[in-house]
């Protein structure tokens, strides 16, 4: 019997009983054996069909990948450059997408980043505003010009208690860097030589002193610096601290050491050398660069009030001193500039000091004198005055009247540019002026059509004519003859001036008489009595720089004239004549 | 970017410092300072395309009153022993600390030099001593320092080297 149920059996009888048997065995192989048919049929056609399917490699397509990466990192090596160049085309084609999708990560670090750039500056500009008038500040500011450093950081230095500046973290074995964070102010070396280099110096420290593996190096100092190294079982933080770092520091230090190697414990244990992984422990180490910086001591209420009020004090009295200093300036200015004969052309005032330049007439008002007179140290007033000749009225008539010298009887007024001479002088003086007048600066013309002009005979004639009359027994001058005196005193005034310029000298002689009635004594007394109460009228002694008066009587021996009548006889005479200057006058 | 550790290994006064210096700052000096401890270096390579950044550990010299320690080798991705020509003892010490290494990182890239090449002519290591260095399996160049032969080459090899080699961690 044939153990193939397929195969049909060529001994049968006849035809049709095989043909019955074959139905039947086809029947019942396909009731016995349908399922396992299909699936030899199913193995058949993929064995025929050798190319791989999709849909099969996408079942396995990651359960492939992890378990190759966790091998070896040839499928990353594999990938990296297909992937590279898909983000390449990725940005190129849409870089819109991308940056919506990176800016959820790049935003808040670009705030993070600004917001601690600001923080520091905010606080550098507050340390130097708080310290910046101190006595503490002044020598700090001393010290920053010495030192060439930034006012702010020798603030910030001198107040600073600590300040993390860099935190290292390194693998510990390796003594390979795996990530590092800064501040600003500090200063980075190479960070990669320095964390292999904290790593050599521990071991060499425990290798010298033959300290075990649990035995470390926690901190070590080098100048204003302490570096703390915090160990953990697969790498260590070191921390650069500036100044004295509290002991809250190391727990800092430990908690976050703690968490990178609870969050990177696969990355430390199987770390080759990449440190990338690393990049996202950032916060953990920036969390630990804390600062502490000692509080500026406050100043009291009361001492801020005693010091704003003497600050304000100061501040009214330099301004009032600032006020005060400056109207007298302007006072001064306006004045020399409304005084005649006075120029102001410069004027400057620099802190204390004043300047003053000008034109001054040589007849003007003494410009130091209105210095002084302003209040004004004379020593702080430089002034430079250059002559000129004013022509402002008032200095051309004083002008005039110092270089011609005019008698008294003579009137000089300005009308314009012409000097106008009025009154009576010697025709000496009329004659000189006339020729002088049109010389003096200011001067154009000259008028003298009402001057009277007399000679000196002229004047000696007249004066010599003077007779003065006395009541019987007075010798008292009458109100009638007072007119005669005065027109004597006028004349002698002439004559004064013009003997005076000739350098000659007037000895007037007033001679007084009596009549005969009374005893002789009387007389002669009555008659020096007159003599003298007419010199009193003329004005004393000397009438003029030239002039001289002597008093005389006229007795019966003296008596050269005819008897008169004696009215003729109660008089007081005049009796004028030339001198030389220096010779002794004596009665004629 | 890749990190490297590499430490320089040889006894003393091979001129395990004048070729991280050479290879670091291309610079020599006659005058000799020994190593007290360590002194790291860095400088980045290019290999494959991809910039690996070398920090190169000097150790002081070996010599027979001072020993490396071990703790300086941990972690090294790659060491390199240095030898001088002119002074077949130190092929001795390069053996020993080779040994040391190995036992204390493990199976990792390592390349030798025999160093001072200008000097060939006063060379005490015999062709001899070096083939039976390469038949050790160690892959053993010739430089000098003073005049930067080699220098290169040196780095660039173990750092293929380094590249190449699957990572190996010792815990």
């Amino acid at each position: 019997m044939s153990t193939d149920p397929h195969r049909p059996h060529r001994d049968s009888p006849s035809s049709e009983g095989r043909t019955s048997l074959d139905e039947d065995w086809t029947q019942l192989r396909t009731l016995l054996l349908s399922p396992e048919q299909t699936q030899l049929d199913e193995l058949r056609d993929r064995l025929d069909n050798r190319a791989v399917q999709p849909r099969e490699i996408s079942r396995v397509l990651p359960e492939a990948f992890a378990m190759r990466g966790e091998t070896d990192q040839h499928l990353s090596k594999v990938l990296t450059p297909y992937v590279e160049n898909g983000f390449v085309a990725a940005v190129r084609k849409s870089p819109r997408a991308i940056v919506d999708a990176i800016a959820p990560i790049i935003g808040p670090a670009i705030r993070q980043s600004i917001q601690q750039v600001f923080n520091e500056m905010v606080q550098t500009l507050n340390e130097a505003l708080e310290h910046s008038m101190s006595a503490k500040g002044l020598s700090w500011r001393y010290e920053a010009w010495k030192t060439g450093r930034p006012f702010g950081e020798v603030i910030l230095l001198h107040t600073l208690v600590y300040r993390v500046e860099q935190v290292y973290l390194v693998h510990r074995e390796t003594g390979l860097l795996l990530h590092h964070v800064a501040t600003g102010a500090a200063v980075v070396q190479d960070q990669h030589v320095l964390s292999g280099m904290l790593t050599a110096i521990q071991s060499y420290v425990r290798d010298s002193f033959g300290a075990s593996q649990d035995q470390t190096l926690d901190q070590f100092h080098v100048g204003d610096w302490t570096v703390r190294i915090e160990q953990g079982s697969r790498a260590y933080l070191a921390a650069v601290v500036r100044g004295s770092p509290p002991a809250k520091l190391r727990e800092d230090l430990r908690d976050a050491l703690d968490r990178i190697h609870a969050e990177y414990a696969d990355s430390l244990s199987a770390f080759d050398g990449d440190a990338a992984a690393f990049h996202a422990a950032r916060p953990h180490l920036e969390g630990c660069l804390q600062a502490h910086y000692e509080p500026p001591p406050r100043p009291s209420a009361l001492k801020l009030w005693i010091l704003g009020g003497a600050v304000m004090l100061a501040l009214s009295w330099w301004g009032l001193t600032i006020y005060q200093t400056h109207a007298r300036w302007s006072n001064l200015l306006a004045g020399l500039r409304a005084e005649p004969g006075i120029v102001v052309t410069v004027a400057k005032s620099t802190w204390g000091a004043y300047h003053l330049e000008g034109l001054r007439d040589p007849l003007a008002k003494d410009p130091s004198a209105m210095v002084s007179e302003a209040g004004f140290d004379s020593s702080t007033v430089k002034a430079t005055w250059s002559s000129y000749y004013a022509l402002e009225p008032q200095l051309v008539s004083t002008r005039a009247q110092s270089m011609l010298q005019p008698p008294s009887t003579v009137k000089l007024t300005l009308e314009g540019d012409t000097l106008v001479a009025t009154g009576s002088a010697p025709i000496e003086w009329a004659r000189e002026t006339k020729r002088l007048a049109p010389l003096i600066p200011g001067i154009i013309h000259y008028r003298d059509e009402d001057l009277v002009t007399r000679s000196v005979p002229d004047l000696l004639t007249q004066i010599n004519q003077t007779v003065v009359h006395f009541s019987p027994g007075s010798s008292a001058v009458e109100k009638g003859e007072l007119a005669a005196l005065s027109s004597v005193a006028a004349l002698l005034g002439q004559l004064d001036q013009a003997v005076f310029q000739s350098g000659q000298g007037v000895a007037l002689e007033i001679r007084g008489s009596a009549d005969e009635t009374g005893p002789e004594s009387i007389n002669v007394q009555l008659s020096k009595a007159r003599a003298d109460a007419v010199r009193t009228v003329l004005g004393g002694e000397r009438l003029g720089e030239a002039t001289t008066i002597i008093t005389d009587i006229v007795t019966g021996a003296k008596q050269r004239t005819p008897k008169r009548d004696s009215a003729n006889q109660r008089i007081a005479s005049l009796h004028a004549r030339l001198v030389q200057v220096g010779k002794e006058i004596s009665p004629p | 970017m890749m990190q490297k550790k590499i430490c320089m290994l040889g006894s003393f006064a091979v001129g395990k410092t004048s070729l991280v210096r050479r290879f670091v700052s291309n610079v020599f000096s006659d005058h000799y300072h020994t190593t007290i401890g360590v002194t790291v270096e860095k400088k980045s390579v290019t290999v494959n395309d991809h910039e690996i950044v070398l920090m190169l550990w000097d150790l002081y010299g070996e010599d027979e009153f001072q020993k490396v320690r071990d703790s300086y080798l941990r972690g090294s991705a790659g060491y390199i022993l240095v030898m001088d020509g002119t002074r077949k003892a130190t092929v001795d010490t390069a053996l020993a600390l080779q040994q040391t290494a190995a036992r204390t990182v493990g199976t990792v890239p390592f390349v030798s030099i025999i160093n001072k090449s200008d000097v060939r002519s006063e060379w005490e290591i015999d062709e001899r001593t070096i083939e039976q260095l390469r038949e050790r399996g160690w892959p053993v160049l010739f430089g000098s320092a003073k005049l930067g032969q080699g220098v290169e080459e040196l780095f660039a090899l173990l750092a293929t080297q380094m590249v190449s080699a699957p990572s190996c961690p010792r815990d």
